[in-house]
């Protein structure tokens, strides 16, 4: 991929012409799900029922929605930056497990700071840690020309590993465990809880304040202009005068960094504990977030609040119709293939309709 | 000698876990090479598993098991080329969703499936006689290893044959680097990629039931665990030529065999840093670090007839 044409992530930017087409893609997902739980011999009008109930209705549905939907939308915001700058960043899993680990190294020091403090450090050191985890594959991508897209799924692994090894054996690891995990971290590193008797932290909060925050950085201020320049025409870009490989650099280490608070509003918000395997492929889910947004953080709120709610509802589907929560995966990988499906024909409709315009433009050739 | 019998079990053991990436290795070196990635060959290799394990359990033919394993893996192929070859979406987006959407329904079919006690179904035979299987080494390694083993070894010289030794393996290697050109010769630069991704369906489903069917025998929720990745690794590391990728698939291979054993026995260095070697070599080739490779030109990029 040396060529630069291949930063255009093709497939992705003509998504941003409407809303609509991710609804029609997730209809047709719930529509095929339909019938697979036909198959399966339970009512998909009762299912979906019990999950839009799981999901919306209730305190106890809303505050698990929100739960599930942090990182997903910390994930999304991170991915989503990367594709305005014309960069695929696969490494939001990793990272998330850097920045909890990073998070959870502060989190278990007794610090004797004010708990405001303590929190504040744990959650920026998430962020460093999920920012150092995407540096080696941001330097190599903005700097050597190498492909960010294997080096950062490669990290990935590196990371899962890495915080297995920091709580089985490794200096974070409690002694006997029933399960390799860190020590409960200390109270005042936790962030605090938003409704009493749920699990509603406020890591949802700092989220959803990012993703404002992002959309007004992308779109009103020179650094977020610079992005989009890049991501559009890095050649333009760097005929400008823009030095786009530094461009590309930071905006994959701030990607990289969103991962990472990913996971330190997960450790310190929800678990408490770094554990084992404790993000599960949400870096994964948040590729379909953003993907859904077409990178725009104010639409990867409302594709959180979607894929945050399927996952809250799928527990209810299954105990009330007996179809287990992996119905919620499929769903969801059936909405990302329909849009990027979908997404083309929108492209070949505008091609046609710009070719009635202007009959001049040649086409045929040998390769056509 | 004990710690002999040791060093032969965990040779044995590399043997037997480097054949399912050797065999996914093959149609990974052919996607790879036609210009398309293909991360969704973790998804097929978990689905011919499950496939796999299926047919056997239901009429005991392993034949048809692993026929049914690359029909599975190349339907889901066939998906991932209509959408990224004809389509041309993101490659990686596509794949990523195919490894989700085959991990949700692999578990939903096995919790339908395979709901009553665990019951091993027919494995790949053990086609040596028993004195070839008694020669010292080479007898418990080799000749002592079910069939699929031996496919795995026989694949990657075969695919090396057709991709340097004939017209039609020179078209998939000039499709990843220069489409345009293959166009330009005639050639249709679809169907090259089409049958480049196929390939990577149909291998990687059979690599999943040589996953499942070599000595387990039944389906395990998510058992590939990132194989599919590491064979994206074994790729790099390989610099796409099926031979040098199946060499690289088993020193991953006898890593995991290694660390399998440093976790049972115990060791200084913690088992997972064992498991990150393939990763972290892998980023060290691409970084220029170890060797020197880079990426066919294409791969990851659509082909537009239409764009200058």
């Amino acid at each position: 991929m040396a060529d630069r044409e291949a930063l255009r992530l093709p497939g992705l930017g003509n998504l941003l012409l409407t809303g609509v087409r991710p609804l029609i893609a997730i209809g047709l997902a719930f529509l095929v799900g339909a019938v697979m739980i036909l198959a399966a011999g339970a009512n998909p009008l009762e299912a979906y029922a019990a999950l839009l109930s799981g999901a919306l209705v209730g305190v106890a549905s809303i505050s698990n929605t929100a739960v599930r939907m942090a990182p997903l939308l910390l994930g999304g915001l991170g991915i989503g930056l990367g594709f305005k700058a014309g960069v695929l960043n696969v490494g939001i899993e990793g990272q998330i497990y850097a920045g909890g680990a990073a998070a959870a190294a502060i989190g278990l020091i007794p610090l004797p700071v004010p708990a405001w403090i303590h929190v504040t450090l744990a959650v920026l050191a998430g962020f460093l840690g999920g920012a150092l985890w995407g540096f080696i594959p941001a330097y190599l991508r903005a700097y050597r020309n190498v492909n960010e897209i294997v080096t950062t799924l490669m990290m990935n692994y590196v990371g899962i590993y890495f915080v297995s090894f920091l709580v089985h054996t490794g200096p974070m690891a409690e002694k006997d465990a029933f399960y390799p995990m860190s020590p409960p971290l200390m109270p005042s590193s936790h962030l605090p809880i938003l409704i009493k008797g749920t699990s509603l932290h406020t890591g949802i909060v700092m989220a959803l304040v990012l993703a404002i925050v992002a959309h007004f950085v992308l779109q009103y201020t020179p650094f977020g202009f610079r992005t989009r320049m890049v991501g559009a025409n890095p050649d333009a870009a760097r005929y400008a005068g823009l030095n786009v490989g530094r461009q590309i650099f930071l905006v994959m280490l701030v990607s990289a960094g969103f991962g990472g608070l990913a996971g330190a509003g997960e450790v310190l918000g929800l678990k408490l504990r770094l554990f084992d395997f404790f993000a599960s492929g949400v870096g994964y889910d948040s590729i379909a977030v953003a993907l859904m947004a077409a990178g725009n953080p104010l639409g990867i709120i409302l594709s959180a609040v979607f894929f945050g709610g399927l996952k809250a509802g799928a527990n209810r589907m299954q105990i009330v119709v007996g179809i287990e929560t992996h119905m919620a995966s499929v769903i969801q990988a059936l909405a990302v293939l329909f849009v990027i499906a979908i997404g083309f024909t929108g492209q070949a409709r505008a091609r046609r309709k710009k070719e009635k315009q202007e009959p001049t433009i040649q086409r045929g050739g040998a390769y056509d | 000698m004990i710690s002999l019998s040791v060093f032969y079990d965990w040779l044995a053991a590399s043997v037997r876990l480097a054949a399912p990436l050797m065999i996914v290795g093959v149609g990974g070196s052919y996607t790879e090479r036609s210009g398309v990635f293909n991360i969704g060959m973790e998804g097929m290799m978990l689905t011919g598993a499950l496939v796999s394990v299926a047919v056997s359990a239901l009429n005991g033919n392993v034949l048809l098991a692993a026929l049914c394993s690359m029909l599975a893996g190349f339907l889901m192929a066939l998906g991932h080329a209509y959408l990224t070859v004809t389509r041309r979406a993101n490659q990686i987006v596509s794949g990523a969703a195919i490894n989700l959407f085959a991990l949700g329904l692999t578990n939903l079919l096995n919790a339908r499936l395979f709901d009553g006690p665990r019951t091993r179904v027919a494995l790949y035979p053990i086609l040596a006689p028993e004195p070839l299987r008694e020669i010292p080494i080479l007898g418990q390694v080799f000749f002592s290893q079910p069939v699929i083993v031996w496919v795995a070894f026989l694949m990657p010289f075969i695919a090396a044959w057709v991709m340097y030794r004939t017209s039609w393996g020179l078209n998939i290697r000039a499709v990843g680097e220069h489409s345009r050109a293959v166009a330009t010769a005639g050639l249709s630069v679809v169907q090259l990629r089409y049958a480049g991704v196929l390939l990577s369906g149909i291998f990687a489903g059979l690599g999943g039931s040589a996953l499942a069917l070599s000595d387990l025998g039944y389906f395990v929720p998510n058992m590939t665990a990132g194989r599919g990745f590491i064979v994206l690794a074994a790729l790099v590391v390989g610099r796409w030529n099926p031979i040098v990728v199946a060499a690289a698939s088993l020193l991953f291979g006898a890593g995991d065999a290694l660390q399998l054993r440093v976790q049972t026995f115990g060791s200084i260095i913690p088992y997972q840093f064992l498991v990150m070697v393939p990763y972290i070599l892998t980023i060290a080739v691409l970084a220029g670090v170890v060797g020197k490779t880079s990426y066919p030109k294409e791969a990851g990029k659509a082909y537009n007839p239409e764009e200058e």
